[in-house]
Formats: structure tokens, sequence, C-alpha cells
């Protein structure tokens, strides 16, 4: 087993949370707060302006009118939109390189992220659920854990590999069997240094409802769906392949059946290329 | 030169210096498909197995099928003076995610629309790697019809 000490370390040395995004954040998770409010602290940020008036102007929202300024931004997208955007931000600076433990290439995860993200919105859209803010980031930020332990999963891969063999656990079992945490659990301490909100924590923490999660989280069940989905189409998959279990249960919660499921499949394989374009236009930033 | 195929997509090629590879093929299913005496080979990397699901996305992407994407790959490959006896056909793919063993297995149900289609086509099968909950990328090199399999977290291995 490994010292734990030296993992948390690495979590020190991920880039902090911008300011702005922190507040971008509090005002997401304060009932009370308006589109102004969002507007009014985006706005004496430039970067993160000029990336956000992008990425809305981009290919994959397809608006027929140009957003020129954040508050026509937050008006005519809302602010569960432009919240995500904000967190988009945060995911590229973080996820894009490539994570060689989990045998991902460069963009790999980023990609994953986003798509799971938006599919996630999508589910909630459609069953009408509200915090979406709060589905959107934790499905994009679900797998931060990942590119602090990937170094050590990389050097246990054969351990971790015959663990999954031999106990049939998943692939998250065994980094904790062999690594002595999970990347589940890592990114519930980026998420806590971050200072998200508890929620939203938990959502990281318990998204591949391992042992104890709460039965009756549905935002947890919207982003666990998005991200099953993606891992069976096979989107940003890396060396843990499709070890994690499959939990029918949650899904017929969300009142979803098989045409459903794959229909969502179906209709995200034909938006890649619009997401490429997104890719695109969040690339390169920084915030 | 390396000619990427995405999902819900096919390449087929007699370029002798291209090189066709599809990567992390999760519960999806890669086919690929050569002639060795006109050296013409082909890539397909399809996501469900029944085109019936939505008649405007079949229409619209093919590809996306097994049951529409299969007979596209055949047909360009013909198109190229390829012949269905004289093909090498790989398999590969159809991963599962633990205990999906009913509900929702599509990685199965893929590798099913494919043995069904080629049970009915008179197509012979001489290699596949299918089901298991690894993912795995495919590449085949159109000058000599050379094979390539990568799963999870391996280096890439010729089959």
């Amino acid at each position: 087993m490994i010292d734990i000490t030296s993992i948390i370390k690495g979590i020190d040395k991920l880039k902090p949370i911008p300011q702005v995004t922190q507040k971008v954040m509090a005002i997401a998770n304060d009932p009370m707060s308006s589109a102004t409010d969002l507007a009014d602290i985006i706005q004496y940020d430039p970067a993160l302006t000029a990336n956000i008036l992008r990425v809305c102007n981009s290919a994959f929202f397809g608006l027929a009118k140009r957003i020129d300024s954040i508050h026509q931004a937050v008006a005519y997208l809302g602010m569960d939109q432009v919240v995500g955007m904000a967190m988009l931000n945060l995911g590229s600076e973080n996820l894009k390189q490539a994570q060689q433990g989990y045998d991902l290439r460069e963009g790999e995860l980023w990609k994953y992220s986003v798509l799971s993200a938006f599919m996630a919105r999508e589910l909630a859209d459609n069953k009408k659920q509200k915090g979406k803010h709060l589905i959107f980031t934790g499905a994009l930020l679900k797998d931060i854990g990942k590119t602090v332990l990937s170094e050590y999963v990389g050097n246990y891969f054969d351990d971790i590999e015959k663990a999954i063999a031999d106990r049939n656990i998943t692939f998250r079992d065994a980094e904790k069997l062999i690594i002595g945490i999970d990347h589940a659990a890592v990114g519930a301490m980026v998420a806590e240094k971050w200072n998200f909100s508890g929620k939203m924590v938990d959502i990281i923490r318990n998204h591949h409802l391992g042992a104890g999660w709460p039965e009756d989280d549905i935002d947890l069940a919207t982003v666990y769906v998005a991200d099953t989905l993606c891992m069976i189409m096979g989107i940003g998959v890396g060396s843990d392949g499709l070890a994690y279990r499959f939990h029918p249960a949650v899904v017929k919660k969300l009142h979803l059946n098989d045409i459903d499921l794959q229909m969502l499949m179906a209709s995200f394989c034909e938006k890649f290329h619009e997401l490429e374009k997104l890719l695109t236009c969040v690339q390169g930033i920084s915030v | 030169m390396n000619i990427i195929v995405g999902v819900s997509d096919m390449r087929v090629s007699n370029d002798p210096n291209s090189v066709l590879i599809t990567y992390s093929l999760g519960s999806c299913i890669g086919i690929s498909i050569y002639d060795p005496m006109v050296k013409v080979g082909g890539l397909l990397h399809f996501m469900l197995p029944d085109s019936r699901l939505d008649e405007g996305k079949a229409r619209r992407n093919p590809l996306m099928f097994a049951d529409t994407g299969i007979p596209a790959l055949f047909k360009a490959a013909y198109e190229l003076g390829a012949a269905k006896q004289r093909m090498r056909v790989i398999v590969v793919g159809g991963a599962q995610i633990l205990d999906q063993k009913g509900f929702f297995n599509i990685g199965k149900r893929n590798n099913m629309a494919v043995r069904k289609l080629f049970w009915k086509n008179k197509v012979m099968i001489d290699y596949e790697a299918v089901g298991g909950n690894v993912n795995r990328t495919i590449k085949l090199q159109i000058s000599d019809g050379g094979t390539w399999l990568k799963t999870s977290g391996q280096q890439f291995e010729k089959i």
C-alpha cells in the first residue's frame, strides 16, 4: 500500500480554483441570487467573459442571434447554462492533459467529461429536474481525482488488473485495495479543497455508486447514468475499461427504459461534431 | 498515414500508405475486413444493433447501426474490387459493464446483431475479441492487411 499523504500532496499541486469561479458557484448555490448577480460577477473577469461569449456563439449552441455581452448571455441562455460555461473553463484547465496511468491520450478525459456533462444536463432537462448546474458540474468534474491518481494507477496497473480478475471487483474497488484510495475519493478531496458544496462533494465521491450511496439522490443518479452511457459508447474509456457496476434500479428510478437510453446515445453521437467545435472554443484558455 | 475512424463511421481504402484506426470501442463493435488479393481494406465502428430505433437517424447516419453499417462497409469494399470469399474478417469490441446481464446489454446485442447478419450472408469470422469489460482499439494496415489490437492498459499486439 502507498503512503496516502504523497497522494494528498498531489491534490495541492492542482491549480487553485479562481476566485471568480468560487463566486459563480456561490451564486449558483444561492436560491435568492438572480441572473443579474451572476452577470455582474463575471463581467469583471475579461478572460472568463470572452471565453463564455465564444462558447455561447459556437456551433454547438447554434443560436440564431449573436451574443455580445455577459448580461445578454445570461438572459438568453439562463443561469444554469452560463454557470456551466464557467465550469467548463475550470475543467479545461485541469482535465485536458494526457493521463498516462489511465491510458488516456491528451484531451480524452476532457472530451469525455464535457460529453458526460451535457448528457447529464439533457437527462435533467428531459425530466425537468432542478439544480441542473449541480448535475452539469458534478458530471464535468467527477473524474478530477484521476488527474491526481493517474501516476499511481500506471505504476500498479498489473496489480489492479489482477485484483479485478481474481476478485470480480470494480476498477475503483481495485484502486482502493491496491493503492489505498480510489479516484472518486480523491476527487471528493479536490472538491472539498475547492470549497464546493457538500452536495457536489457527495456527487463526485459517489459517482460510481459504491456501497452506501444515497439511493434517493436523483441528481447523483442522473450523473451516474450519463457516465455509464459514455462508458458504453467508449468515450474517454481508458485502462479502467468498463470495469464498473451497472445498477438497473437507478435507471428505472429515473423512469428510463432501454429505448430512451439508446436514443440518448444516438442523439449524442450525432452531436459529436458540434461538441468537437465546442471543445475547440474552450481550449487554450486561462482562468 | 493514420486515418481515424470515429464512432458511427467507417473508412475503406486501397491506398497502401493508409492505416485505418478506430479507438476505444466500449460496447461498440469494430469490424475490419481485408482482401489480400486486391489489397482493399475497411474498418467500421458502429454503436447500436438495430436501425429500427429511429428511421431518421438511420437515414442520416447508417453507420451508427449494425444492420445498416455492416452492409455499407462490405458494399464500399466491393466497389474497390474486394470479394467476400477472399476477405479476412475481424470483429472486436462489444464489451459490457460488470453485472450488465440482462437490461440494456448493448455490447452483447451488438455482437448478436453481427453474428445474425454474418450467418445470413455466409460471412466467416477469422478472428474475434468480443465481450469482457475492457475497451479495445484496432488498426488495419492497407499495404498488407496487418492488423493490431490494443486492449485496456496494454500495448498493441498483432493479430
